[in-house]
């Protein structure tokens, strides 16, 4: 296996740089044949994860859609239909439209902060310095650690009275209460540490996609743009980042979803918050299941929300176009 | 809402009184179809209370089942915060566990999902349950939830600090408690007088403190009446206590339990807190030098926030009810539930239970004041809802205006 | 679903990269290797620290973590901790441990096996109905756990496998199913097609040309695949919080939850438990980082 993964991938380079368009021209060496049988060709290859996204997903998905359009009691039993008010109740809510533009902007700010320090860290981490392999590792610990665990380790760190960080910051004088000042205790404070902790997670993959980009930037490239005199600065603008397109097209692809998609920060850092000056759609969709019980109105913004990260992929693909090729 | 539940209840008491009819049938007929297929599980459902809760009730249930070998038990237990989105989920998919123990239990007999508590133990053991408790587990007059646990709140006072502050008593007024720890604020050093815990973790009990202490309600079985003036004058006094700076930094977003560890270290000169409290201090910090006494009121007069647990029994297609009946019977018997009770720090609710424990010293403060104590409406099918609105919004009182706050929950508690 | 392609297939051309890598001067000043060590450092400390904390907190006792004088390193160090962990009356960690290990070992095993074939046929061969199969994909990625958990109990009541490693094995396995597809359909449509062709002409089947032929040359790409697919199913949480109700079946991020209390939580082994959870994924990690990001290791400063 190590030998044959070194041998013959070297013709690949060209197709690597090509944006697969599978199939194309081997289908055309074979003979044409009609769509039916195209198809039927491929079920034998595809069906296991059909079955297999069928069989487990298409259910529940289902009742999600079916709850939203429910009344369903507090104590989760089905009371009839009532058409669409669920969704009318999600958008009646006062503060819907200000979680929604946080939502957003908790979505912008954690996946541009961490696009932007993934780049900086992949160039330092693809630079050759003694250890590099260790601190390769110790980038990768946040990922193997379970979200969860990393922000309760940033909430307790952030206390009053028993915080590590509060204890420092009071101690190097940034801060004169004894007690330490309450991050998680007021909403700004709480979502701007929130997006810390998300960016800090979601580094580790950002990072490792665009340090796999960085290895497909030609050598030769480069040297040239040294040749021409052009400076490190310069080189990384105009010969490198082109070359991360995609890599970074990636990253910032499967981090919006992430990101949107992700509760356990906010739920944790923003907890105790009362009102909803701090929450986005994900923790607005567990208040409703949790503090309201509410499963058919969460039923309702989550499929709200399914939608919205539908719309936000589906425009990004659109103005990033991460499948055209550098 | 009030009729459709009347009509529940009468549909209730049939369905008991028909299996009531099968169960004693099959009973004269010999056992049934359980003896047959040589057992019968119970699942239960428990929250965890503390370190020990797991252990406490798989002792229970060994003993049960070495009592009652052809009836199995599987326990499952969740952490509060996770418990009632386990039961919903279980209760969607048609698989209510046998036998629940948690809080609110009113929604659950509106949808008609609950045995009547006297269908599932035996007088006996229904005759021991002291009747306050019992009354707080009606719904139109029958008791569909049996109560496991309960507790007072009292005021824990830290004697140092008070003293180092020149207090010279503990407060039994507001004006006493706003006097008493503005002062001790005011030793510094991170020193806080009072602390109020007004974050999400149990918003409503320092709500109903406060609400209640100045003559307040949150309303009763039939309506939830939060938005009252009765309840401005606490709501006002708790903005009062905050403005000048009697309190801990951020009372609205402040989660009880980690103020409780604060106060135990002695950094906190008064809080409201429950009987596991004194546990908590016994091992967290023995050295403290506090003292337990009567929450303040605004006049002074006596009164307490009771809360009390139940357990309920789930119908689930009703062919357990025997089952369930010896298990809890067998739960309830003193030797059981007295030890259980104890070894988690709470308050018994059995007549029995609280004669065998008068004279533990570290319960007495509490026993002494829960006669008079005052309960969430939760016999209220409402009043889960108002819970969660009482935990998500009443902290904005710091700096919302209290009667802006209290519609607010209002609504949301209507809306639910 | 292209799109993964040029990120990734990066790493399966580790032959190439010795020659185009060449970011390095060979002749680096001294002082920029101690500028790159300097940041690296940096690096280290931040990354780590926060699993420091959590160490720290580990080894020390009940009340010192929530006392209101915080230390930063413990003034007794109670390695018993991680003895005594693993013996507590709230969870059978030793169960949990090896159900965390079954179930994200079998669902990963079976996300490669569903996985492969359809990457690389989707990669390689246009068929009707393609893209909306490469969409149906993506869209569970999308999907909210907390609102499909409910469904999720009822089908699995329905097949008799509530409260079963298997029910969970298959949760993991289709809700981690996209991003193997993905990985691995960019690696695949990065081989050459004379490969296939050459080998097809020598009268090879279809599963010979995938399994000796292509399946060599993906290997980075599968370990990338794994990895991602290991780390979701070894986090889990919500699916399992439901399904499985057995104490001893439940995996290591429930039984975490065992050691919060009403009113007191047992940080220490909350703090332990999660470490003792990181070890092996950071062990496996380790043994293929190499391979993650292809033959960057080669030349480096030694």
């Amino acid at each position: 296996m190590i030998t044959t993964t070194d041998t013959p991938s070297v013709p690949g380079a060209g197709a690597a740089q090509r944006r697969p368009r599978p199939g194309g021209d081997l289908r055309s060496v074979e003979k044409p044949r009609s769509g039916a049988r195209d198809l039927l060709a491929a079920l034998p290859w595809i069906s296991p994860a059909l079955l297999l996204i069928v069989g487990v997903v298409m259910f529940p998905a289902a009742v999600m859609f079916y709850n939203s359009t429910r009344d369903i009691s507090v104590s989760g039993i089905d009371k009839g239909s009532v058409g669409f008010a669920n969704y009318a109740e999600v958008f009646a809510f006062p503060h819907f439209w200000p979680i929604f533009l946080r939502t957003i902007v908790w979505v912008v700010v954690v996946v541009v902060a961490a696009v932007l320090i993934s780049l900086a860290l992949a160039q330092l981490l693809n630079k050759a310095f003694p250890g590099r392999r260790i601190v390769r590792l110790a980038v990768i610990i946040p990922w193997a650690a379970s979200v969860v665990m990393t922000t309760l380790v940033f909430y307790y760190g952030l206390e009053p009275y028993f915080g590590i960080i509060n204890k420092t910051l009071v101690d190097i004088g940034l801060i004169t209460t004894p007690e330490g000042y309450g991050w998680t205790r007021n909403p700004p404070t709480a979502f701007a540490w929130s997006i810390v902790v998300a960016v800090f997670v979601s580094l580790p993959f950002t990072t490792y996609t665009i340090l796999a980009g960085l290895q497909m930037v030609p050598g030769e490239v480069l040297e040239a743009a040294k040749m021409d005199g052009a400076g490190p600065a310069r080189t990384y603008v105009s010969v490198v980042l082109p070359h991360l397109r995609g890599a970074v097209a990636v990253a910032v692809l499967i981090n919006i979803i992430n990101v949107f998609n992700s509760l356990p920060i906010l739920k944790v850092m923003t907890g105790s918050i009362p009102g909803y000056d701090a929450d986005t759609i994900m923790t607005m969709i567990f208040k409703y299941i949790q503090v309201q019980q509410k499963i058919d109105v969460a039923s309702a913004l989550s499929v709200v929300s399914f939608l919205i990260v539908i719309v936000i992929v589906a425009v990004y693909v659109r103005v990033v176009k991460p499948m055209k090729e550098v | 809402m009030k009729k459709s539940q009347r009509f529940a209840a009468i549909a209730v008491a049939t369905t008991a009184s028909l299996s009531l009819a099968a169960c004693g049938f099959s009973e004269s007929g010999g056992s049934g179809g359980d003896a047959e297929g040589g057992s019968t599980s119970l699942n239960l459902l428990v929250p965890s209370y503390s370190d020990a809760t797991q252990s406490l009730w798989e002792e229970v249930i060994e003993g049960f089942e070495s009592e009652n070998p052809d009836i199995s038990v599987n326990l499952e237990v969740q952490s509060w915060d996770n418990l009632e989105s386990v039961l919903a989920t279980k209760i969607q998919g048609g698989q209510a566990p046998d036998i629940y123990n948690g809080g609110p239990f009113a929604g659950f007999a509106a949808d008609d999902l609950l045995y009547p508590a006297q269908d599932v133990v035996s007088p006996e053991t229904f005759s021991d349950f002291q009747e306050s408790f019992i009354a707080n587990a009606e719904v139109d007059g029958t008791a569909y939830a049996l109560p496991l646990i309960a507790s007072a709140r009292a005021l824990f006072v830290n004697n140092e600090l008070l003293e180092q502050a020149g207090v010279d008593a503990a407060p039994t007024t507001w004006d006493e408690l706003l006097d008493a720890a503005t002062k001790i604020s005011g030793l510094g050093g991170g020193i806080a007088g009072y602390g109020m815990p007004l974050g999400s973790e149990e918003a409503q009990a320092e709500a109903a403190i406060w609400l209640w202490g100045g003559g307040g309600t949150f309303g009763d079985a039939e309506k939830i009446t939060v938005d009252d003036p009765s309840n401005l004058p606490g709501a006002e006094q708790i903005k009062k206590m905050i403005d000048a700076g009697a309190t801990q930094a951020d009372p609205g977003s402040t989660d009880r339990s980690p103020l409780m560890d604060i106060f135990v270290q002695g950094k906190i000169g008064m809080q409201v807190g429950l009987p596991p409290t004194v546990g908590q201090i016994a091992e967290g910090n023995p050295d403290l030098d506090y003292s337990i006494v009567p929450i303040p009121t605004r006049d002074g007069s006596p009164f307490t926030l009771g809360v009390m647990d139940q357990l309920m029994a789930f119908k689930n297609g009703g062919d357990k009810q025997e089952a369930i009946t010896k298990f809890l019977d067998y739960y309830y018997s003193a030797d059981v539930y007295v030890p259980w009770v104890q070894a988690e720090g709470f308050l018994p609710t059995t007549k029995s239970g609280a004669e065998q424990l008068s004279g533990e010293a570290s319960l007495k403060p509490f026993l002494d004041v829960l006669p008079g104590a005052k309960f969430y409406p939760s016999t209220n099918p409402a009043w889960s809802a108002t819970n969660g609105a009482f935990k998500s919004l009443f902290g904005q009182i710091q700096s919302k205006p209290a009667a802006e706050v209290l519609a607010e929950i209002q609504a949301q508690a209507d809306a639910g | 679903m292209a799109i993964i392609a040029p990120a990734l297939q990066a790493i399966r051309l580790p032959a190439t990269q010795v020659r185009r890598r060449r970011f390095t001067d060979d002749q680096v000043p001294f002082g920029s290797v101690l500028l790159r060590m300097l940041a690296g450092l940096v690096v280290l400390v931040v990354f780590t620290l926060p699993y420091l904390i959590m160490f720290f907190g580990s080894v020390k006792t009940k009340p010192q973590i929530r006392s209101v004088d915080p230390t930063y390193f413990p003034t007794e160090w109670r390695w018993e901790n991680f003895a005594t962990m693993w013996s507590t009356p709230e969870t059978p960690l030793p169960q949990n441990m090896i159900s965390t290990i079954v179930i994200s070992t079998l669902a990963t095993a079976l996300v490669l096996v569903v996985a492969m074939p359809a990457a690389y046929y989707t990669a390689r061969f246009v068929f009707p109905g393609r893209m909306v199969f490469l969409f149906l994909v993506i869209v569970t990625q999308m999907l909210q756990p907390a609102l499909l958990t409910s469904g999720l109990f009822r089908q699995f009541l329905a097949l008799g496998l509530i409260d079963t490693w298997a029910a969970m094995i298959f949760i993991n396995a289709a809700f981690n199913l996209s991003f193997a597809v993905w990985i691995m359909h960019s690696f695949f449509a990065g081989i050459p097609r004379e490969v296939d062709e050459a080998a097809q002409l020598d009268g090879a089947g279809r599963l010979t040309v995938l399994f000796r032929i292509n399946l060599p040359l993906v290997w980075p790409g599968i370990v990338t695949a794994i990895v991602f697919t290991f780390v979701a199913c070894w986090n889990e949480f919500a699916a399992s919080l439901v399904i499985l109700s057995t104490a001893g079946n439940q995996p290591l991020s429930v039984a975490l939850t065992k050691f919060v209390g009403q009113y007191e939580t047992s940080w220490h082994y909350v703090f332990g438990v999660s470490l003792v959870a990181i070890i092996p994924v950071v062990v496996l990690f380790m043994l293929i980082e190499k391979r993650l990001v292809g033959g960057l290791t080669a030349g480096s400063v030694k």
